[in-house]
């Protein structure tokens, strides 16, 4: 059963930089409450209370094993953006769905691309322009160590490279797993930290990645 | 559609997959297109000739356009999808004008046009369904209240005729038309399906997405010439200029040989003409090398041995 949907209103913000943390939601994801039998909005807030109560992302956001029937290989990612799922592609017409987080502008592409490089606590630099507005962000400006509870790479990253050539563009954790399901940051792709330790183990570098098209508006190819 | 594709691929990547270079000169070459049953096709032509004949075969990694230029030059021999009435103007250099290339005179019928997933198909049974704003709401992937509408890769000859139909049909206005990758459109597929979620896009048959998913050719006025008016894509305004508002003209594709080479290999042209395969044949090829990942020549040498009476009667006169 699919338990999440998308509505989406009103101007598109601007969320500036790469791979930050959290800044403002920009679309709606509706979730089914199963005790009202109701969609819900799931926006930051509510996503927060629910998770402070069960201390965990809504079913639909949780890994799990799903029907897939592709043409594609197994150990390959599909990622569609608009639905907040990755897929890792397995044998037998399956395929292990993940809960992301993602960005609106600064991922406004679709293509196909390849893990270039994996990392084990990965050193996050905040973009130049996040230094220049944030105090917190330019203590960092020559790198924050991996390992941090508040890095907010998580623990593993997956850089993805089209040929030899990083996007800048990552597939990372998070410090507020509450976010996965929500547009609230921009850039790169986010899992809950136990997550994205699980892709990591099962990716090796090299595996395609299909980012699936969120539009003629924002499509302009990788 | 794939079978508009003019670019090449990394030829050494291609040939690594498709097997390896020949040690010495083989007799003759078979152009291979970058889709699936194409790709088995030459495969399949290869392993019977040789088997037939006692000759070796090459088959090379090629675009259409490059093939047919190969075909009279003399460094292709056989090609063995055309795709018609795509390539019908290069059907008229080549084989009306020049004479230097012979189409085979069996035919596997195709089709190209819309289709829908499952959740779309009960809101688009028709064309004019997408020129409803309200109904392509639905369709919407990014956000903005408009439906995105997938119409082809960008180097695909198909694509600017999509656009050109959805400017006649209208729906252009109400949907955003989407370029991308044939592999990011069938991904979008498979994610549509999985989540029971609507989406519309072109698709052409044979090919394997039917075994994949349980699809919906949207209905269209059949084709009429009088209302298919395309100016020639040389023409830098052809979009603009052209205008078709029914649906695409039955589509075939047949197998094609050098005049040159028929003349001298009499005896093989004549295995070509004999060639036979069914549409549920070409699926299953597809399937095969695209979903099953096989590769081309190993299932070439499978279809082949599976077969042998059959591949043995094409080489009869």
């Amino acid at each position: 059963m699919i338990l999440t949907k998308m509505r989406r209103f009103g101007p598109v913000l601007v969320a500036a930089g790469l791979c930050l943390g959290p800044l403002v939601a920009l679309a709606q994801t509706q979730i089914y409450d199963a005790r009202t039998g109701k969609w819900v909005d799931y926006d930051k807030k509510k996503a927060r209370q629910l998770y402070a109560r069960n201390k965990q992302l809504p079913e639909a956001f949780q890994r799990q094993v799903v029907p897939f029937r592709t043409a594609e290989a197994p150990g390959t990612i599909i990622i569609d953006g608009n639905q907040h799922f990755l897929y890792l592609v397995q044998p037998g017409g399956q395929a292990i769905r993940y809960g992301i987080g993602v960005g609106r502008e600064g991922f406004g592409w679709a293509g196909i691309v390849r893990v270039g490089r994996k990392a084990e606590n990965p050193t996050w630099t905040p973009p130049p322009e996040m230094v220049a507005r944030d105090p917190n962000a330019a203590k960092w400006a020559a790198g924050m160590p991996g390992g941090r509870p508040d890095n907010p790479l998580g623990p593993r990253a997956m850089y993805l490279y089209v040929g030899d050539s990083d996007t800048i563009y990552r597939i990372h954790g998070t410090i507020e797993p509450w976010t996965i399901g929500l547009d609230v940051s921009s850039g790169c792709i986010r899992l809950n930290n136990d997550d994205v330790v699980d892709l990591y183990s099962r990716v090796d570098v090299g595996a395609k990645v299909i980012v699936l098209m969120q539009g003629a508006a924002l499509y302009k190819g990788v | 559609m794939k079978r508009n594709d003019l670019r090449l691929l990394a030829p050494a990547a291609v040939a690594a997959w498709l097997g390896a270079y020949p040690t010495h000169a083989a007799d003759l070459a078979i152009s291979a297109p970058n889709w699936p049953s194409g790709q088995a096709t030459a495969n399949i032509l290869k392993v019977g000739i040789e088997k037939d004949f006692g000759l070796q075969v090459e088959v090379k990694p090629m675009g259409t356009m490059n093939s047919f230029v190969g075909l009279e030059a003399g460094t292709v021999d056989i090609q063995p999808e055309i795709w018609r009435p795509n390539f019908d103007d290069l059907v008229q250099k080549y084989v009306e004008e020049k004479g230097a290339v012979k189409l085979a005179g069996k035919q596997v019928p195709a089709w190209q046009g819309l289709c829908a997933t499952p959740a779309a198909a009960a809101t688009f049974k028709s064309v004019s369904d997408l020129g409803d704003p309200e109904k392509t709401e639905v369709l919407d992937t990014d956000g903005d209240g408009q439906g995105e509408i997938w119409i082809g890769a960008p180097t695909w000859l198909s694509t600017g005729i999509e656009r050109v139909r959805a400017k006649s049909y209208g729906y252009e206005k109400n949907l955003h038309l989407v370029e991308a990758e044939e592999d990011v459109a069938m991904a979008a597929v498979d994610a549509a399906v999985a989540t029971e979620q609507p989406m519309v896009f072109y698709c052409y048959a044979p090919h394997h997405v039917f075994q994949l998913h349980d699809l919906t050719r949207l209905e269209e006025p059949a084709h009429d010439p009088a209302k298919w008016n395309l100016v020639s894509a040389q023409d830098p305004l052809w979009i603009t200029k052209s205008n078709a508002t029914t649906a695409w003209d039955t589509a075939h594709f047949q197998i094609g040989y050098a005049t040159a080479f028929a003349t001298k290999r009499p005896d093989v042209a004549q295995f070509l003409e004999n060639v036979d395969f069914t549409p549920e044949e070409v699926t299953q090829m597809s399937y095969a090398l695209g979903v099953e990942r096989q590769a081309p020549l190993d299932y070439a040498k499978k279809w082949v041995e599976q077969n042998a009476a059959r591949v043995a009667g094409w080489g009869k006169p």
